[in-house]
């Protein structure tokens, strides 16, 4: 039942999504055409690309042909690179998402230890340390970072690559060198988001009476810890990453940037500088039904945990 | 129990508030809703304390609520002084509802975090102007009680001692109190602020949801005396809710009894107490501890938990956890009629007489 | 209010002030412009003429930076105003609205929210055109759905405050009830979240700078001076370094204001910093443990450390409980009757407390016992059931878990023994159905259903003692009458003693053996129960009795008034606690603190003690026993 109506829900945002990514370019200011061609173009290129890209018809039978077709895999294919944009963001797609899995593997990975050491010592020195450093991570901007971890790591002590990517499917080893730096640099801000969330829930729920009350029944602190606070603790921070994948996704657009990386951000970015409008296009709605898809998981897995939800 | 039915209800040209047929509702989720209160009845005399008691679920809450139409009731009227509360709208309605004024359980959440004493008290007048008093001393409002002469009243040197008047009336002292914020005050006191806001305006009913729930036993004698105080010196009216029926009898001329959103019982309080004929009181006053009335043991006069108010029992609403019932009691539903002819109104077939 | 802040939070707006300062002024200051080439020799280090060196074409990097400042502030200010501004009629209307308005506009804000934001700003920005308008107009309408929901969240807390129910029982109009009631209060976070929003569209116009997509050059931008000076990482790292840390502060004094501003709203957050103290022992007199008794308290004292000073919640408590017994400990709030449960049973938080006295269990002295030692009493040996049965148990466990845990952990039983037993209990509790309640969450079940269970939790091992915090307080009389039963009749059963706290003299009347009356800390009277409820005398005691509403008293009847509240218990009076609100105080009661004496058994503090045997309602029926 829930689960219904959270589908019907999802198939709308989609459609919201991806009419407003596709509404979004071709309803700008500016005529495509030039933006694409130059001022200088002829007439004869002009009506030929307005041909192409189907800019003769109303909006919205543009964009149910356009739905349709990309429902079908078909992105269409760049005017500038004469590639098709499916085939190219299939390319890309990969590198994006192991970056993005590296990077949670990253933030999840230390934001959970260090939550519960901070809240488990909640006021203590170690506590105010990490709360501190978690700040202080929460406020550097992912480029910033960026620069200064290269600029650490690269530069001065030169143990990895300051950009360029290995694909795994040529070696490993070199595959996680160089993911290394970008994904901890991506990890370090959800890092901190997590943490503190973890931190702040876990010391709530601590206060608890029927965690004074697991104490009252001589259960061990290891005990109490794992079964009984950390489960209701965890489901905030499955919301939390459900929450943040926005800004994970967007950290993306300039890690690859700043390392180097082949991955949909970059392709975004570039194909920006190149005016190549159909496969900015294609990257924002492959990027935006990630994402729904993404927080429509998260929704699924929350109502799985929480029994107070999949009971309402 | 749960009756419904008017035969308790007095001639409406003696009464100051009446109540018919009162039903709200609320949505449940899924399309479902919930009706707190069902079908419940009562009146008010000039001067009169009526007393609602019931368990937490049984609408006495709902019911205050639906008195001030906040939100309006789903069906059934509220007359004040003849005056149909329920078809009122907009202006109208915010005229006639300030003669009905409310205290609330919570004393920290009903003030304004944010705003002095003297803003809390004086907004009422603030906003009505000179218009202010609306029974026109009917009643020898608070205002020519304390604040001698009318005059000047809505003018801010007025308004400044008519907020002063008031605070005084609730015992708290106008030059500590009134440039305070409710943070520096205790639960008691909050709850004085909250009846000196009521007064000001000279209201003709006060309601109070279950003022001294939330407050200590010292503390809670200290607010049931001054309401008692204020209602003699500024002849108030009030309806009483509170679960505690010790509580309820102490201020109440008449109690009446609800149970999952219907009337069980109304009687003048002494005899509620000394003569309970409907097993819910009877159950009520044995569970309370020391009650010294020589009633059999709760566990005998009542079993089990209260039945969802979503799907209540069919017929008397008590019946699934009644000693006395019989199959009658799970198709018929018991009207309220009087006992012995009396004052004394009962919604039950097989009362203990 | 002021001192709550911290020092960090003034640090913090000094910073925003001079870099906002700095980047208003900057056409005055004196250096070069932001573009003159070769002000010095290119790419040298900090120096007295250019404290921020220079870039790779000689160009003063303090100007680039200060000038740069110009769009990041004039970015994060605007998008916040312009976010703000639409956000907040929305967030009103919704949350005060509610219904239609609210489920529509909530609609369209989750649809909005489930845009990756930053991914559309370079989009949008790249096809109208980078520029601070277009930049600017796009962080401000991204921030919108954020703000929506947060205006919306604050507005809906405070319209179902009674305070506002009240206003429009005022007829007050609901223009003035948004004004004059709900603004104010939505003011604080919405300030709090204007500093957190600035930060992060900082952040945002940066990373769009930083990708070549905000203002474009010659204007310098954070963004785009951190991606030129990368360039020169090698060779001069300062030219990236410093508007990275010139970045970096502005974004984290943005958010150590924003988050300050929070903390001054938020009440659990500012409850939760504990003075830091290390835990101390107050002296107490040596242990004299008594034959016979199965616990036994001794002069037990537990004060907390705050900034006030020290509260004594618990200051020199004494008692013994033999087996087969019910001691009540009775009290209004704030007299540490609760506190001094938690203490006998250790279970106090770990800073800021001092402690001292002791406690026997049958000859076992529990305060000198380790935590693990100690671990192996509780729920053992003592059973515990608290006054909220709402947030008593585990809402994400299920009933069976949780009941099954004890007997697995200290009765070392196996899954399917520990469930048998569990089903076996909650029978025992007077639970229907228990095989299939063992599957069931707790909020599946009634307030009094979740007493039972935790009853049945606190008796799994067979305690000597049960302590019972407020057992029926959250609950109807009808039930209470039912749990209280229960407790007694598992007593007799078990051969258990209880502690009985309680606010409520009659419940106490009713079910215990012996009481102990507390005010500030202290015990003030002790007996059997009918000593103290029939031969009261301490003041206090017969106060209480006389302030409680009774059904045998005739209706109006006059209740004695207790005038003033209980002490601070930071700052207890010299001299009797009880003084300032007795009615038979004297100066001798100012000056000298009563004693506990005993009079055969039955103690009181007081230099006074009333003589007045309550008869009036004596023996108010023990039928229920």
């Amino acid at each position: 039942m829930i689960i219904l109506h959270r589908l019907v829900r999802l198939v709308i945002v989609l459609l919201v999504v991806t009419f407003l990514s596709y509404a979004m370019l071709a309803l700008l200011p500016g005529d495509p055409v030039t933006q694409i061609l130059g001022i200088g173009a002829n007439d004869e290129a002009r009506a030929q690309l307005r041909q192409e890209l189907g800019l003769d018809e109303p909006l919205l039978v543009r964009y149910a042909g356009w739905l349709g077709a990309l429902l079908t895999g078909d992105f269409g294919t760049s005017p500038i690179t004469r590639v098709p944009v499916a085939a190219e963001l299939a390319e890309r797609l990969p590198v994006t998402l192991e970056l993005l899995v590296a990077a949670q593997v990253v933030a999840l990975g230390l934001a959970i230890p260090v939550g519960i050491a901070a809240a488990r010592r909640a006021g203590r020195a170690l506590d105010q340390v990490l709360t501190a450093l978690s700040f202080a991570l929460l406020s550097t901007p992912v480029f910033v970072l960026g620069v200064l971890l290269i600029l650490l790591f690269a530069v001065t002590w030169q143990v990895v690559p300051a950009t360029g990517w290995t694909p795994i499917s040529v070696d490993l080893g070199w595959n996680i060198t160089s993911v290394l730096l970008p994904a901890v640099t991506l990890g370090c801000g959800q890092l901190a988001v997590y943490a503190r969330l973890l931190r702040a829930d876990l010391i709530a729920t601590l206060q608890e009476d029927y965690i004074t009350l697991a104490r009252a029944r001589g259960l061990s602190p290891r005990r109490i810890l794992w079964r009984h606070a950390l489960r209701p603790s965890a489901i905030s921070l499955i919301t939390a990453v459900g929450l943040n994948m926005g800004a994970l996704i967007g950290g993306t657009v300039i890690i690859e940037t700043l390392f180097g990386l082949p991955g949909i951000g970059r392709l975004i970015v570039d194909s920006i500088f190149s005016r190549d409008y159909l496969t900015v296009q294609g990257g924002v709605v492959l990027i935006s039904v990630g994402y729904v898809l993404v927080n429509f998981a998260v929704d699924v897995v929350y109502a799985a945990v929480d029994p107070r939800i999949r009971r309402a | 129990m749960a009756g419904s039915g008017t035969a308790h209800l007095r001639p409406r040209d003696e009464v100051l508030l009446q109540v018919e047929d009162l039903v709200v509702e609320f949505p449940a989720g899924r399309g479902r809703t919930v009706r707190a209160v069902s079908g419940v009845s009562f009146d008010l005399a000039r001067g009169e304390t009526l007393g609602i008691v019931g368990e937490s679920g049984c609408g006495k809450s709902s019911t205050a609520r639906a008195l001030i139409q906040l939100p309006p009731p789903r069906a059934g009227s509220v007359r004040l002084d003849g005056v149909e509360l329920t078809t009122l709208r907009g202006e109208a309605l915010r005229r006639t509802r300030r003669r009905l004024q409310m205290i609330f359980q919570d004393p920290i959440s009903s003030l304004n975090p944010r705003r002095r004493v003297r803003d809390i008290v004086a907004e009422g007048p603030r906003v009505w102007g000179a218009a202010a008093p609306v029974n026109g001393g009917v009643n020898g409002g608070v205002n020519s009680g304390v604040n001698s002469g009318g005059a000047g009243r809505a003018d801010g040197g007025g308004l400044d001692e008519r907020v002063d008047a008031v605070l005084e009336a609730v015992g708290l002292d106008p030059r500590t109190a009134a440039e305070r914020r409710p943070h520096e005050f205790s639960g008691g006191q909050c709850q004085r602020i909250s009846i000196a806001r009521a007064l000001i305006l000279e209201p003709e009913v006060v309601i109070c949801d279950e003022p001294v729930s939330a407050l200590d036993v010292s503390v809670q004698a200290q607010i049931l005396a001054l309401l008692e105080d204020l209602k003699a010196r500024f002849g108030l009216t009030l309806v009483f809710i509170a679960h505690d029926l010790a509580v309820v009898k102490n201020v109440s001329d008449r109690v009446l009894v609800m149970y999952l959103g219907k009337t069980c019982e109304l009687a003048p309080s002494e005899e509620l107490i000394a003569r309970p004929a409907h097993p819910y009181t009877r159950a009520l006053l044995a569970s309370i501890p020391g009650s010294g009335l020589g009633l059999p043991p709760a566990d005998r006069l009542i079993s089990g938990e209260p039945p969802s108010p979503v799907s209540p029992p069919s017929g008397c609403r008590f019946r699934t956890r009644c000693p006395r019932a019989a199959d009658r009691c799970a198709v018929e539903e018991p009207e309220i009629r009087p006992l012995n002819g009396g004052d004394h109104f009962v919604a039950c077939h097989y009362p203990d007489i | 209010m002021r001192r709550r802040l911290g020092l960090g939070f003034w640090i913090a707006t000094g910073w925003i002030a001079l870099v906002l300062a700095a980047a208003v002024l900057a056409d005055v200051l004196p250096f070069a412009r932001y573009d003159e080439t070769l002000a010095g020799p290119p790419q040298t280090g900090p120096s007295a003429a250019h404290p921020f060196g220079t870039d790779g074409l000689g160009r003063d990097v303090l100007s680039r930076v200060v000038y740069g400042a110009r769009v990041s502030l004039g970015v994060g200010i605007g998008a916040v105003v312009l976010g703000l501004a639409i956000g907040a009629p929305l967030g009103v209307l919704a949350g005060y609205r509610k219904r239609a308005a609210d489920a529509v506009i909530m609609a369209v804000n989750d649809v909005a929210l489930a845009f990756p934001a930053l991914v559309f700003a370079l989009a949008v920005v790249a096809f109208a055109g980078a520029n601070l308008r277009n930049v600017l107009v796009v962080l401000g309408v991204l921030g919108v759905p954020a703000w929506t929901r947060l205006i919306r969240g604050a507005t809906l807390s405070f319209a179902e405050r009674e305070f506002v129910l009240a206003a429009r029982v005022l007829g007050v109009r609901d223009r003035r009830i948004l004004w004059r009631e709900i603004m104010p209060n939505v003011a604080v976070p919405a300030a709090s979240y204007a500093f957190i929003g600035m930060a992060v569209v900082v952040v945002a116009e940066g990373s769009l700078a930083f990708l070549g997509l905000s203002v474009q050059a010659p204007t310098p931008t954070w963004g785009g001076l951190i991606n030129e000076g990368r360039t020169l990482m090698e060779t001069a790292p300062h030219v990236v370094l410093a508007p990275s840390v010139v970045m970096f502060l502005t974004v984290l004094s943005f958010n150590l204001v924003g988050d300050r501003l929070r903390a001054l709203s938020d009440v659990r957050q500012s409850g939760l910093e504990p003075v830091r103290q290390a835990v101390a022992v107050l002296p107490a007199a040596e242990p004299r443990p008594v034959a016979g008794a199965l616990l036994q308290v001794e002069d037990l004292r537990t004060h907390f450390l705050t900034p006030r000073g020290a509260v004594k919640a618990v200051d020199g408590v004494s008692f013994t409980l033999e087996r087969g017994k019910t001691l009540a400990i009775v009290g209004e709030s704030g007299s540490g009757k609760s506190m001094l449960i938690r203490s006998v049973l250790g279970l106090l938080p770990g800073t800021g407390v001092a402690r001292g006295g002791h406690v026997h269990l049958e000859g076992d002295e529990l305060t000198a016992f380790t935590p693990e030692e100690m671990r192996q009493v509780l729920g053992r040996r003592l059973g515990t059931v608290f006054q909220d049965p709402m947030t008593a148990l585990n809402p994400v466990r299920t009933i069976g878990t949780q009941v099954a845990e004890p007997l697995r952990v200290h009765l070392g039983m196996g899954r399917g023994q520990a469930r048998e037993e569990a089903a076996r209990l909650l029978a025992s509790v007077g639970i229907p159905d228990p095989a299939r309640m063992l599957g069931r969450y707790p909020h599946q079940l009634s307030g009094g259903m979740r007493q039972r269970v935790t009853i049945a939790m606190a008796l799994s091992c067979g305690p000597d003692v049960l302590f019972a915090d407020e057992p029926t307080t959250a609950l109807d009389v009808t039930i209470q009458d039912q749990v209280l039963r229960l407790i007694h009749r598992l007593r007799e059963e078990r051969d258990m003693a209880v502690v009985l706290v309680s606010h409520d003299l009659s419940v106490v009347r009713q079910w215990a053996d012996e009481v102990i009356v507390m005010y500030a800390g202290r015990v003030v009277e002790r007996g059997t129960a009918a000593d103290v409820f029939e031969r009261t005398r301490m003041p206090y005691t017969e106060a209480l009795l006389q302030a409680a509403p009774r059904l045998t008293d005739p209706a109006h009847h006059r209740l004695r008034v207790i005038p003033g509240r209980p002490p601070d218990l930071a700052a207890v009076p010299d001299g009797c606690a009880f003084r300032p609100r007795c009615a038979y105080a004297q100066d001798r009661c100012a000056e000298q603190a009563p004693p506990l004496l005993s009079e055969g058994g039955h103690l009181h503090a007081c230099w006074y003690p009333t003589g007045r045997t309550m008869t009036e309602n004596e023996g108010a029926d023990s039928h229920g026993r």
